[in-house]
């Protein structure tokens, strides 16, 4: 029994050695930060960052993608080059394109129910997606203001003024 | 007496004085006066057809149809603008329509039978452009720029009193290219907000703005209102405009009335509501750009009065390669002519208030290039030879205005030149003495006016 001591204890010595060395691996998930292979946006600070305004094609295409929430396929952008071409006016040409945009019925617009439901959070995610910000205390109060004031005001109203906004114009 | 520092401050206003006196003495006007007020109009519409795509006298004033080609028929082509007989029917290599007109326009106006495009390569852009400005230019086709010098369109807006809205003015070309560009120039003295608003009929309103631009989402003039109140509410909030758009800007009211004319133009043309200058019972087959164009700016004219409308027929073009092509647009453009000059005696406030006036951008060459068509026809190009500097212009309009019936110039003594086009349609509407001086180098066709 006493020659088995000196054993016990430097297998126990042994033990202790390899279960330090021993690493945990704890998988942690980030829900915040999960990529759904879209690229990653910068957003502005404010919107005096933006200076240089948009020409027609880079207007019609961030439109698209603003809308449908996909790239616009090449053919489509070239006939709607074409089309912007044919019209003096640009302004009017934006305004028909919009409104052509607006009635398809693949056109990603929140319904009115869900704009209500949460006002803030329709402003504060139209901001996003159509000026790459944030609003403003003063903003986001006055458009929900507005939103709430006017039952007839509808999200369809909403990104047609946002989309033909000087703002917008300009990246 | 006059200290030093008076001295010294006489000295910098009257050299002050001096160079902006400089500057302004060319564009005082003949009467004194930096800017005059409009003058009196003969009629209150203009309508130019440049009756382009390059047009030979040979085969359009001269009547020659097939002499050239060593074939002896001759004949009018253009039966509703001009005098003379058709070619024999048994030679005919196009489908020949009947006139619409009972009298050809030549008996309600004057025709300028030679005039000379004198200046510069007789390229289509370099033709249009200085029908459009008044100016010869040697810029190429290519470069898609709006002209150095004030278009038409510039000078009607800027110097009627008082100024005219976009919405009087109208420039509609039968293709796309660098023709858009010519409805505003780089003046710095006038520029695009004086423009002219612009369609290419063929895209907006045929197959890519059916696409795209038809079937929007309608909204109702109180959403417009609304959406209007809510886009100015974010415009407070952001100190830029987007007004350096390219191209013209027309106000809030005459935009909505462009927009409401596009949109139900666009529901017309589904429905295929649309008239085309052609005769009863042709087959939509038969219709052309030019006379694509042509219908388009009849709905322009027709819905939007406007005072100063400039259009082109290209597809004579097909001259190039297609001499039989060439002689049946040749025929069809001058149907759309007299189609649209129907339509006008037809309206309420255009007839009789109208003076339409058709020229070539310019000319073609004398001898053929080396293609024959399939009839064995040679083809002709325009590289600025001297056939390729002579032109016509009709002018037509109300008999107590235009001198009816009236043929002036030949070969030997030609009358006019394409730039003279700009100041005559100025005279027209009553502001080409308000046009400062050094401008324009052309002076109005005055012979055809009574």
């Amino acid at each position: 029994m006493q020659d088995s001591k000196p054993t016990i204890i430097l297998l126990l010595l042994l033990c202790s050695l390899f279960g330090a060395c021993k690493r945990d691996i704890f998988e942690k998930r980030i829900y915040d930060n999960v990529i759904y292979e879209v690229n990653p946006v910068t957003l502005y600070l404010n919107n005096a960052q933006k200076t240089k305004q948009k020409t027609s094609l880079q207007y019609i295409s961030i439109l698209y993608t603003n809308l449908y929430n996909q790239t616009i396929p090449s053919q489509k952008l070239n006939e709607l080059s074409e089309v912007f071409l044919s019209i003096g006016d640009k302004g009017i040409a934006n305004s028909l394109t919009l409104n052509r945009f607006l009635s398809q019925s693949d056109v990603q617009i929140p319904s009115n129910q869900q704009m209500r439901d949460d006002i803030p959070m329709f402003v504060s995610n139209t901001y996003l997606k159509f000026y790459l910000r944030n609003p403003t205390p003063y903003e986001s109060y006055q458009l929900n203001k507005m939103i709430s004031d006017d039952p007839d005001i509808t999200p369809e109203m909403i990104y047609a003024a946002f989309a033909l906004s000087n703002e917008y114009n300009f990246y | 007496m006059p200290t030093k520092r008076n001295s010294r401050r006489r000295f910098i206003r009257n050299a002050g004085l001096a160079t902006a006196g400089a500057f302004i003495a060319p564009y005082i006007l003949p009467s004194g006066r930096l800017f005059a007020q409009s003058g009196t109009r003969l009629v209150n519409h203009v309508v130019f057809v440049l009756f382009a795509g390059g047009i030979r006298q040979q085969e359009s004033v001269e009547q020659g149809y097939l002499a050239d080609q060593n074939i002896p028929y001759t004949g009018n082509l253009m039966e509703n603008m001009l005098n003379g007989a058709p070619p024999p029917s048994s030679s005919l290599l196009y489908n020949r329509w009947q006139p619409i007109l009972n009298q050809p326009l030549v008996a309600q106006g004057t025709l300028f039978r030679e005039m000379r495009y004198t200046s510069g390569p007789t390229g289509h852009y370099n033709g249009h452009t200085a029908a459009i400005t008044g100016n010869y230019t040697n810029n190429g086709v290519d470069l898609n720029i709006n002209p150095d010098f004030p278009t038409l369109f510039e000078y009607y807006r800027k110097h009627n009193s008082p100024e005219k809205s976009a919405i009087n003015a109208w420039w509609l070309s039968e293709g796309l290219g660098p023709y858009p560009a010519l409805n505003f120039s780089r003046h710095g003295m006038y520029g695009p907000q004086y423009g002219a608003n612009y369609f290419r009929p063929a895209s907006t309103f045929g197959y890519v703005g059916l696409n795209h631009l038809a079937d929007g989402v309608d909204f109702q003039p109180d959403d417009v209102e609304k959406i209007r109140v809510i886009k100015n509410y974010l415009d407070a909030n952001f100190n830029l405009t987007a007004s350096d758009l390219p191209g013209i800007i027309n106000n809030t009211a005459d935009r909505d009335q462009i927009e409401a004319f596009i949109k139900q133009t666009l529901q017309q043309s589904q429905l295929n509501n649309i008239p085309f200058p052609m005769p009863p019972g042709t087959g939509s087959g038969e219709i052309n750009g030019d006379l694509y164009n042509i219908a388009y700016a009849w709905q322009v004219l027709n819905q939007l009065t406007p005072e100063l409308v400039v259009i082109n027929t290209f597809n004579s073009d097909t001259c190039h390669s297609n001499f039989t092509g060439y002689c049946q647009n040749l025929h069809k453009a001058d149907y759309g002519v007299g189609w649209l000059w129907n339509k006008i005696q037809s309206h309420p406030i255009l007839a009789n208030d109208t003076i339409m006036i058709c020229m070539p951008d310019h000319g073609r060459n004398a001898e053929p290039n080396n293609i024959y068509d399939n009839n064995g026809l040679r083809a002709y190009d325009h590289t600025s030879d001297e056939n390729s500097r002579r032109v016509f212009s009709l002018i037509v309009g109300p008999p107590n205005k235009v001198k009816q019936n009236q043929v002036l110039g030949s070969i030997s003594n030609p009358v006019g030149e394409t730039i003279d086009i700009v100041p005559t349609i100025a005279h027209i509407l009553g502001f080409n003495e308000a046009i400062p001086s050094g401008l324009l180098p052309g002076s109005p066709l005055l012979e055809a006016f009574v």
